[in-house]
């Protein structure tokens, strides 16, 4: 392999895009430098485009095993390629659960068949039931990189607590799925007047708010490291943001791009491609979030990748699961409504999305320079991506964004020797 | 109007409501004569579909189909595939196959007859999903408000009770918002949500703002159960019509309505069923007529 990337801009965490030829031999990168095209190497014509280092994705549902007809774990990773992202941890809630080391050891062996590297979670209670400890020490023995019940939360504090205090001696991390189980009710959408008018009992923000603030209480007091996945409300920003400066509290946060995006009023009619967990809230959210984002309170991106089949989104709305296919639109969208009209720039992104994650689950960060190891991806924004069936790589296209035109095009993926996508 | 089908009040004009109103008018006329058919839909298929235990609005339904001259089907959904576990869509595709004009579809699922119209060519009557709407109960309660209202423009209805589960209080107050009257919600605080509509969790408050008719909503057993409020006891000391009330309400020449069927104890008295200004059965008839006027003014997509 010898590969000369011509004419583009290198994004970084830090600063915006600087102009730079990429050249990479074998998997490493020779060098990062304005230059002349080396004799042998393979030209590609980066005039306009942008080079980044791979995303990584912390929060995704592959589904398997149990709910292959939704998606696989190879062809979740196919997908997480197609968006550009090199790198995934997989939520435990799979049928059945990953909660032992003989699960997390079947979803790895799995993972290795696909092109980029496949993490996994395992769950904090036996079976996401919240009854007992699932085994900590044996699942970071069989190579976990966080703990969480995600899909729901730990329903006893006590437990919780317990399962902090025990796994803090294995340097275990946390996430936590935030909703008070008993004030999140069905959990369709959220409460006001949208579930009103559509006569579905909605969930209210307060039901993340007061699980978010006791978890991170729990974290505090007993010196876990947490993560609060998927926050979706203005104040459940507000309470990461004031733990953590008020009270240096350990905790970090994630924001999903459908959080930044969507409202519940997206609905319409009940459409269920707007049909997540925790819901879509208000456009007023929509723009707390952003605002959260910008000032670094949400360490990472993710998209809560969650496939469905059509025949399962179809159903009515309160029957259709929750949950929305992320990972091949997810940087194609950050653009189009957000690099693209100015609310940020290509360092946040590459921050939030590919170097903080990967900091976060203590994996060697990836960055376009001199010396480094091949992950790399080469993003058009100019040129623009319908997500049509064909072009998802996912098994379901259950997306508000399908069939629609975005701006910006992953134009190519490289990891180590593999050229992993060439548009 | 040429629409498909009837699935919600929001989404109709003005315009449409009082076509469908006016002409609600000369089929109650139909019902004094000795031969209460007209051959309207004669040689149309009407499928009942209840998803939801509902024998008033099921029978409403087919005596107003069968004075349009229509045949009727009742699906028996008790004892159908629905209870081997049969989605609603493969349902939906063996009745498309049976090629019905109509149907008519009662489930407890928000949203689900409107999923349903999308499937099928033929035109889809919502009689009442989840607490998302109850469109033909609006129009009957719209008809029989303007027997005794002619000009209903300013007029004030407090609509009273579990605001939050009930999909006749979001379908009857819609279709009266529209029509200029004045709505109000009243009820214990736990039933009524904020919306752009008043709100009152005080009954004499409520009735300060000078009502001319007070709408009752069923109190259901399992919202109790539930602890939306503490006891019938409570709730009708609270919030029901008293006989103490009821006097009140008759100095004052207000107008009682209510969906049916009634609790009585809970959220209203026995004496309230024979009051002169109760317009219960008015609406059970009215009913009738008003459904015949949505059958009527449906166009089906059959080839």
């Amino acid at each position: 392999m010898n590969l000369f990337l011509q004419g583009g801009k290198v994004a970084t965490e830090d600063a915006a895009p600087h102009r730079a030829d990429v050249w990479i031999v074998d998997g490493t990168i020779q060098s990062v430098a304005v230059m002349d095209a080396p004799a042998g190497a393979r030209v590609i014509d980066c005039t306009d485009q942008v080079i980044m280092p791979g995303m990584f994705d912390a929060h995704v549902h592959f589904r398997e095993p149990g709910q292959e007809h939704k998606e696989t774990i190879y062809d979740g990773a196919e997908s997480a390629i197609n968006g550009g992202i090199t790198g995934v941890v997989m939520m435990p809630n799979t049928a059945p659960s990953i909660d032992s080391p003989a699960m997390v050891q079947r979803v790895l062996e799995l993972g290795k068949k696909c092109r980029i590297p496949v993490h996994t979670s395992a769950c904090i209670t036996v079976d996401r039931a919240g009854h007992e400890m699932a085994p900590i020490a044996g699942l970071k023995e069989a190579g976990i990189l966080m703990l969480t019940d995600d899909g729901d939360a730990v329903p006893n504090a006590a437990l919780l607590r317990r399962a902090m205090e025990y796994g803090r001696e294995f340097g275990m991390f946390f996430a936590s799925h935030c909703e008070d189980p008993q004030l999140c009710g069905p959990r369709a959408l959220n409460e006001g007047p949208v579930s009103y008018r559509l006569g579905i009992q909605g969930t209210p923000a307060l039901a993340e708010e007061i699980c978010m603030d006791r978890d991170i209480r729990l974290a505090h007091a007993t010196g876990a490291r947490l993560h609060i996945q998927h926050v979706s409300s203005a104040i459940g920003m507000e309470t990461i943001r004031w733990w953590r400066d008020e009270r240096g509290a350990q905790v970090s946060g994630e924001v999903s791009p459908h959080h930044l995006m969507f409202a519940d009023e997206d609905i319409g009619d009940y459409d269920t491609h707007y049909k997540m967990n925790p819901p879509l809230r208000t456009r007023e959210d929509n723009a707390a979030l952003l605002q959260g984002l910008k000032d670094g309170v949400f360490r990472i991106i993710a998209t809560d990748h969650a496939p469905h089949t059509e025949f399962e989104k179809s159903q009515a709305f309160v029957e259709a699961p929750n949950g929305i296919s992320g990972l091949d639109t997810a940087l194609v969208s950050l653009h189009d409504r957000f690099i693209a009209k100015g609310e940020f720039g290509w360092d946040l992104l590459v921050k939030r999305y590919s170097a903080e994650p990967r900091r976060m689950m203590e994996l060697e960060v990836a960055e376009v320079a001199e010396g480094k190891p091949a992950d790399l991806l080469v993003f058009d924004p100019k040129k623009e991506t319908t997500f049509t069936k064909d072009f998802m790589k996912s098994k379901s296209s259950n997306t508000p964004f399908l069939d629609k035109t975005l701006k910006g095009s992953v134009e190519m993926v490289v990891l180590g020797k593999e050229i992993l996508l060439e548009r | 109007m040429a629409r498909k089908d009837f699935l919600d009040i929001v989404s109709l004009e003005r315009s449409e409501i009082i076509q469908l109103l006016d002409q609600a008018e000369p089929f109650k006329d139909l019902f004094t004569r000795s031969v209460k058919k007209v051959p309207a839909l004669k040689g149309k298929t009407v499928l009942m579909l209840f998803y939801e235990a509902s024998t008033r609005t099921l029978s409403s339904f087919e005596v107003a189909a069968k004075r349009l001259s229509a045949d009727v089907t009742i699906f028996d959904v008790p004892h159908s595939s629905v209870t081997k576990g049969e989605s609603v869509r493969d349902t939906i595709d063996t009745l498309q196959a049976m090629r019905a004009d109509y149907i008519v579809v009662r489930h407890r699922l928000s949203g689900q007859p409107a999923a349903i119209a999308r499937q099928t060519n033929a035109s889809v009557i919502n009689a009442g999903d989840g607490a998302h709407a109850h469109p033909t109960q609006a129009l009957l309660d719209a008809f029989t408000l303007r027997e005794v209202y002619p000009e209903m423009e300013g007029r004030k209805v407090l609509i009273m009770g579990d605001v939050l589960h009930s999909r006749v209080a979001r379908s009857t107050s819609t279709i009266l918002t529209k029509l200029g009257v004045e709505v109000a919600f009243c009820g214990p605080g736990s039933l009524v949500p904020q919306t752009r509509f008043r709100r009152f969790t005080n009954y004499d408050e409520a009735l300060r703002w000078g009502p001319d008719a007070v709408y009752l909503l069923r109190v259901q057993k399992e919202r109790q159960e539930a602890s939306f409020y503490p006891s019938d006891r409570e709730y009708h000391a609270v919030f029901g019509i008293t006989e103490e009330r009821l006097k009140r309400l008759s100095d004052e020449g207000v107008y009682v309505m209510h969906p049916g069927p009634v609790n009585r104890g809970v959220e209203l008295c026995d004496g309230v069923l024979d009051y002169e200004r109760c317009l219960i059965s008015q609406q059970v008839e009215n009913g009738i007529a008003a459904r015949m006027s949505v059958l009527y003014g449906l166009k089906p997509q059959l080839s």
